[in-house]
């Protein structure tokens, strides 16, 4: 499904060359729950970004469903990002002053499909985060946990075949974080292929398959052998 | 992306930032508004005049002292007053020589002075005019009770007056006004005739007008021997164009006024007709309009910059939402419209505003005009202005939305999701 070959990102700053990734290589099948993790400034949120079409790699191949983002111009970015991918931020990112409802709706306003269908498609997956009673509610007069559920719904409305979920925990107290993780566990069971960022190892321990970055490069890749359920409760 | 998903996200941000809103619509409102103003009252004393000279006759030819200024424009009638005053050069015999011409069917001069008239102990205040009287059949203005000045009685320099039949009746009240004196200026004047109502006619008070024969008040009322003005029937309406012509041809023989070329400006006299009072006053208002209007056009550019200014505080403020709307598939084309949007719903709204502010504005203008000051002035929209109000307020949104929509659509996403 994802295809990542000796993956390259420089940033250039006033004439200051940064390496934000230095060659990075590794394939992500359908239905895998990977963990990147890595200290602050290992590239893991660049890595991120070009593996969720939001920016492009300096060199190397970076391959989606075998299509090559070379050969992609931005509008066909933007429409993948629509029909394919499900974003969930740490700040959440949910717009103010808007209902649940309408958060959830946001990807769909980008998409041609009957207004019936958006409808179904909004309330089913508030539904499946359990927030259908708030559903006329604001998203300022939401619990961080709640708004991180209405993020998560807005990223899975249009049934995204990728999951990126960065630092989902990160904002949230304990108990919140792990309703978070159980809910993208759960997401992976129903087919969806996830990839989370984290900078924690109790959080990236509940994903099937662990790959740590530092300084722009993969030190190990493997698959977890004790893998943690959210359910059982975080353990820090 | 759908225009209703744009426009209600427009109408949102609107009702958010409510007061910031209405501050940056008020621009508009008030350039549109003007610009309303401005036209609708323009064509509207313009329509007021016209019809006036429309009520002058098709096939009168009015003469009064004066040149017409070469350069046309608004200094024509800053000139007109003082000239009519300081001109003594239209006579009684341009009369009897203008009216040799087989196209003239009747004339009449006219001097004209303000003086109090007395009856016993009431007093008022009125236009007398000198007239002959075929300004009776000219004006088509009858006396209703009594009679019209007569020939002999110009020739005697008699001292009699029909009333208007406002002053008639402030003067007599219930009393038969005829066969009394009444006193102007120390002169006795007997009643002969009291005049049909007539109202406001080409800004004139009728009703308050005391006719005199044209000899009596230049002699014992003003002193003076020249005329105010001379008011010229043709035979017909198509004699009227080259009756004006060949007037002025009369005038510069009995007026010793060299002027082969026909230069106007060069004559000591006006001869105007319907059709050339129409063009010169169309001309004017004309002018006169585009000049306000244009001023009030500023009042829109001020607005517009005014909406370009709040367009790129608002694109600041919502970096995070243009990320993530970004993130989760919005074009650059989806947000640089949506920003669009958003400004052309401001300006469109503020037009919409202005529009009907402006309009209800002129509408009290006129029913003041009208109602109040009496005048035939009528209510008119042009419907230029309603274009140009529409017209214009969306190109405003667009031209200075261009700028912050497109700053907006080219955001990257990723600085944008971290913008704090």
């Amino acid at each position: 499904m994802i295809e990542v070959k000796e993956l390259r990102k420089e940033y250039l700053d006033d004439s200051v060359k940064t390496v934000a990734l230095d060659g990075v290589s590794f394939n992500i099948e359908q239905g895998e729950f990977v963990a990147i993790m890595g200290p602050s400034g290992s590239g893991k949120s660049t890595l991120m970004h070009i593996m969720g079409f939001l920016d492009r790699p300096s060199a190397g191949v970076y391959k989606f469903e075998n299509q090559s983002i070379e050969e992609l111009n931005d509008d066909q970015l933007a429409y993948i990002r629509n029909e394919k991918l499900g974003f969930v931020f740490q700040f959440f990112n949910l717009l103010p002053r808007t209902t649940v409802f309408d958060n959830v709706k946001l990807p769909l306003i980008y998409t041609k499909i009957y207004e019936d269908e958006k409808r179904k498609r909004v309330l089913k997956a508030i539904e499946s985060v359990g927030l259908s009673h708030r559903l006329r509610h604001y998203s300022n007069q939401l619990s961080g946990g709640e708004q991180q559920r209405v993020a998560i719904a807005r990223a899975i409305v249009n049934n995204p075949a990728i999951i990126f979920a960065d630092e989902p925990t990160g904002n949230l107290d304990s108990k919140s974080g792990q309703q978070i993780m159980e809910i993208l566990q759960d997401l992976n069971t129903a087919g969806h292929t996830i990839i989370l960022v984290t900078h924690e190892l109790y959080t990236s321990e509940m994903a099937k398959r662990l790959i740590k970055i530092r300084d722009g490069q993969i030190i190990s890749d493997e698959l977890i052998k004790e893998r943690k359920l959210a359910k059982n409760g975080l353990i820090k | 992306m759908r225009l209703k998903d744009s426009l209600k996200i427009s109408f949102s941000t609107l009702r958010t930032n409510k007061m910031r809103s209405a501050l940056t619509m008020l621009g508009i409102i008030i350039g549109v508004g003007s610009v309303i103003i401005m036209m609708s009252l323009g064509k509207g004393a313009q329509s007021l005049i016209l019809g006036q000279i429309q009520s002058m006759g098709s096939n009168i030819v009015y003469i009064e002292p004066g040149s017409f200024d070469p350069k046309g424009g608004s200094s024509a009638f800053m000139g007109t007053a003082l000239e009519e005053m300081t001109i003594k050069t239209l006579k009684l015999k341009d009369v009897e020589a203008i009216e040799k011409d087989p196209l003239v069917d009747m004339a009449y001069p006219m001097v004209y002075g303000i003086a109090r008239a007395i009856y016993q102990n009431r007093d008022e205040k009125v236009t007398f005019i000198g007239i002959t009287p075929e300004a009776y059949i000219i004006d088509d203005w009858h006396t209703i009770n009594g009679r019209d000045i007569s020939e002999d009685e110009v020739k005697a320099t008699a001292r009699v007056a029909t009333l208007g039949y406002k002053i008639a009746k402030d003067l007599f009240e219930e009393e038969d006004p005829i066969g009394k004196t009444i006193r102007i200026k120390k002169t006795n004047f007997k009643v002969i005739g009291v005049m049909e109502e007539r109202g406001m006619e080409m800004f004139q008070t009728f009703d308050e007008y005391v006719y005199i024969p044209v000899t009596t008040a230049q002699k014992l009322l003003l002193g003076i021997d020249h005329l105010n003005a001379i008011t010229v029937r043709a035979v017909s309406d198509e004699a009227v164009a080259p009756l004006t012509e060949s007037i002025r041809l009369i005038l510069r023989e009995t007026h010793n006024i060299y002027n082969p070329e026909g230069d106007l400006s060069k004559d000591d006299f006006k001869a105007m007709n319907q059709v050339e009072a129409a063009n010169m006053v169309s001309q004017v208002t004309g002018i006169l309009t585009a000049f306000l209007s244009s001023i009030a056009a500023i009042a829109l550019l001020v607005g517009g910059i005014g909406i370009m200014n709040i367009m790129l505080v608002s694109v600041t403020e919502r970096t995070r939402e243009i990320g993530l709307r970004k993130a989760v598939g919005a074009r650059n084309k989806d947000i640089l419209n949506q920003f669009l949007i958003e400004s052309v719903t401001l300006t469109l709204l503020g037009g919409i505003i202005g529009f009907l502010g402006g309009t209800l504005f002129s509408l009290l203008i006129s029913i003041i005009l009208s109602k109040v000051l009496n005048t035939n002035w009528s209510f008119v929209l042009p419907f230029g202005a309603v274009v140009l109000a529409f017209g214009v307020a969306t190109v405003i949104g667009l031209v200075f939305g261009i700028y912050p929509a497109r700053k907006a659509s080219k955001l990257n996403p990723i600085e944008a999701l971290r913008h704090e």
